[in-house]
């Protein structure tokens, strides 16, 4: 398997927003690491700013404390040289273009508009051949989705961070989806980060699963899944997937419960 | 600058502009009877002061007396239009038809009614505000959630009960917004009205400062009109935020257009009976007022003036060249407000603080009824045919502005990140969202602007440029050529009303491509 991208490298980073009057602190203490073609899924409480630390891995947002490193490069340098694709769990693609000229966009903000091949084949890697002039208004949800996660993948970068992408999506859609994220990832071996609620689908899809703390969000266990590879629906079914899946669910109540201790100690 | 507050900001702007104003007055344009220092013009209409303030009192009366009738006409026709389905497309229609009427070529035919008194602007006024309020009341009577109409029903009570408890209700918020668009348009409808003459009011004191080149006069009206239009605008608004207060503010002029029903037969019906409904109301609006076969002119009259009449060829080659002059410099304005106002757009969104400065003075200015201050405009100038195209540019101009920032201010977050990600610049956020964004609001815009721009550049070119179809109408009207001035209207009307749904098909098009669901 050809394994390409950048290590990520996230450590002791804080984020502090402004919030009305207050201060609301996203993240203290944050450490990541993700090797070079890596796949690790970041799941935790709602709002134990996940999102937060994607965005600052992208480069959207810049940490107060902290270093985020990949191969030398900070994470503004990267967005600025284009090495990276993003997929949020909104598609946010453009209602006024198909899908190819969706797709197509972001080779067009990377100077690459006539390569054409490259985006016929990422309709088919995601299945949605026949659909090329269709609009963002004709497609299901998961088709949406789809065209996000190809035109997140089209200017081939070394790093693919995945904001919930599916998380709007029906059960079925989902795992389905989960499938073609495997499938492209292994065809790929691009460094990914996938944030998400379900702990099924982190288990299915990545090599670690991270595990935050409730707000300010840090990494309190990481599990390494090393279940073969390609991973099928049979594995959904397996017994040491199930104790995959209670461990991990362990962790996270674990770090739950942790805040109401914090809590309990401040009152 | 991002640390000033916006109220601050505007202050400063507006004193600059004032003392900017008060400058080039004093200097370069001393002497030329085109700018009125701001000083002068307080100066004056302190001197003057009974003149003035009768005259605003006459025009404001006649305002809100057409305010009255042509609003409660409006909500009428758009209650009957709610319980009574069928008939909306024909009150739409007579609706639309109104809206494009050339209303200062209207004021000599409905002074054959009214008589010289104040009728003539009365009624102008009530036409102004008609369109608006229906649109807007219908919209409103339609926003009701469907479920609370399912409750009403699964009372075993009809349409009628639904529409005074709920419909008539979830109606409010709309309403007053129209209301809110229909205060200066009663205005601009009064004094529309008296320039075309009348005993007392703004319009006519005008036309009377205009020839006889008393500068300082027509700024103070200008200032004076806009100052009420602007504050009848306010007060309504202020009045709908206290009334309901948890209602989102709304606006009219970006209403959708009505869905096309699929089917040939459906669309020739809806071709066809806005037509017929329109030549009934022609000839009933002739036979209850009985006005006498020398003023009156029925779609037939027009007809043969057009085309069979022995001097047809001559009134088509006056009436459509004079139009061709109207349509060109109308739309060279058009084009020219709009370019200015989607730039102006870019710019707020690219420097934010700059925005902060501007768009409050943007959105008061936007609720001025442009055409009240049209001798304005013909004095600075001049009275070539550029006055009509800086007429039609100033009036599509804040409008446009408005509407296409607040669409643009509204691009979605994610978007911008996924541009953000792959570092786009300016340029790049520019052409592939915010302006992509804005071009429903900009269709809206235009739908508007087809009637109101012609009513802007009829209006300059009946008081002043002696061009276009305007100055075809006042020479016919000064010559009693009844038949030129029937038809002219009537051609007039209906480039309008084609004009406004060529707009609207282009508008839903463009609705069902990027968004479909939320045309209705």
């Amino acid at each position: 398997m050809a394994r390409r991208g950048a290590p990520v490298d996230v450590v002791g980073v804080g984020r502090t927003f402004a919030l009305g009057g207050g201060e609301v602190e996203a993240l203290r203490g944050f450490d990541l690491h993700v090797p070079a073609g890596g796949f690790s899924a970041l799941i935790g409480p709602s709002g134990c700013g996940k999102s937060t630390a994607l965005r600052l891995v992208a480069g959207l947002d810049l940490p107060d404390e902290g270093t985020i490193d990949m191969d030398g490069a900070s994470p503004d340098q990267m967005r600025r040289g284009q090495r990276i694709g993003v997929a949020f769990q909104d598609p946010s693609l453009l209602p006024w273009r198909t899908v190819s000229t969706n797709i197509r966009l972001a080779l067009e903000l990377v100077g690459r508009r006539h390569d054409t091949a490259a985006v016929s084949d990422l309709i088919e890697l995601v299945g949605l051949q026949g659909f090329e002039k269709a609009r963002p208004a004709q497609l299901s949800g998961g088709m949406r989705q789809r065209v996000a996660i190809a035109r997140s993948l089209v200017t081939e970068p070394d790093l693919l961070l995945l904001d919930e992408p599916f998380g709007a999506l029906d059960a079925l859609t989902r795992q389905q989806l989960n499938d073609e994220l495997q499938r492209i990832w292994t065809a790929r071996g691009t460094t990914t980060i996938l944030v998400t609620h379900s702990i099924p689908e982190a288990v299915y899809v990545a090599d670690d699963v991270l595990v935050m703390s409730p707000r300010p969000g840090r990494v309190v266990a990481r599990h390494s899944i090393d279940f073969e590879r390609p991973r099928t629906r049979e594995l959904l079914l397996a017994d040491e997937f199930h104790a995959k899946v209670e461990a991990v669910s362990a962790s996270l109540h674990r770090s739950e419960g942790q805040v109401v201790q914090i809590e309990a100690d401040n009152s | 600058m991002d640390r000033v507050p916006a109220r601050v900001l505007s202050a400063a702007v507006g004193i600059l502009v004032l003392a900017l104003w008060e400058l080039l007055a004093r200097t370069v344009y001393a002497g030329s009877y085109r700018l009125s220092p701001p000083t002068a013009v307080v100066v004056d209409f302190f001197e003057y002061r009974d003149l003035y303030l009768r005259n605003l009192w006459h025009s404001t009366k006649t305002a809100a007396w057409g305010f009255l009738w042509g609003n409660l006409a409006a909500i009428a026709l758009a209650g009957v239009a709610s319980i009574i389905p069928v008939l909306r497309r024909s009150i739409g229609a007579i609706a639309l038809t109104v809206f494009c009427l050339p209303f200062i070529a209207v004021a000599p035919i409905l002074r054959l009614i009214t008589g010289p008194g104040n009728g003539t602007p009365i009624t102008l006024s009530a036409l102004a505000v008609f369109f608006t309020t229906y649109v807007a009341a219908l919209l409103g009577l339609d926003t009701a959630p469907g479920s609370a109409l399912d409750v009403v029903r699964s009372f075993g009570r009809g349409r009628f009960a639904a529409f005074r408890r709920v419909r008539l209700r979830a109606s409010v918020p709309a309403m007053i917004a129209g209301l809110q668009i229909a205060a200066p348009a009663a205005f601009l409808g009064a004094v529309v009205g008296e320039f075309t003459g009348a005993r007392s009011g703004l319009g006519i004191l005008t036309v009377r400062a205009l020839g006889a080149l008393n500068t300082d006069r027509i700024w103070v009206i200008a200032v004076m009109a806009t100052a009420v239009a602007t504050g009848g605008y306010m007060v309504i608004g202020a009045l709908g935020r206290w009334l309901c207060p948890w209602a989102p503010a709304l606006d009219v002029g970006a209403v959708p257009t009505a869905r096309q029903e699929p089917g040939l037969l459906n669309r020739l019906a809806a071709l066809l009976a806005p037509i017929i409904v329109v030549f009934v109301f022609w000839y009933a609006f002739l036979w209850v007022f009985q006005i006498k076969p020398f003023f009156a002119k029925t779609p037939l009259d027009v007809w043969a003036e057009l085309f069979t009449n022995a001097d047809a060829a001559e009134t088509r080659s006056s009436v459509f060249g004079a139009l061709g002059t109207t349509l060109w410099t109308t739309s060279l304005g058009y084009v020219a407000g709009l370019i200015g106002a989607v730039v102006t757009a870019v710019v707020f969104i690219l420097v934010p603080w700059l925005e902060r400065a501007l768009m409050p003075i943007a959105v008061a200015l936007r609720s001025i009824p442009i055409i009240v201050t049209t001798p304005v405009i013909i004095l600075f100038v001049g009275r070539g045919l550029l006055t009509t195209t800086a007429i039609v540019a100033v009036m599509s101009f804040f409008p446009t502005l408005v509407n296409c920032y607040a669409a643009m201010s509204r691009t979605p977050e994610g978007i911008l990140d996924v541009l953000k990600s792959y570092d786009a610049g300016s340029a790049a956020n520019v052409r592939n969202a915010y302006l992509p964004t804005a071009v429903p609001a900009l269709l809206a815009s235009a739908r508007i602007a087809v009637p109101t721009s012609l009513l802007g550049a009829t209006v300059a070119e009946w008081l002043a440029t002696g061009d276009g179809i305007g100055a075809v109408m006042v020479i016919a009207f000064t010559r009693n050529d009844y038949n030129v001035l029937w038809v002219s209207v009537a051609v007039l009307t209906l480039v309008a009303v084609i004009g406004y749904w060529l707009v609207a098909a282009l508008e839903l098009r463009t609705l069902e491509r990027v968004a479909p669901g939320v045309s209705r």
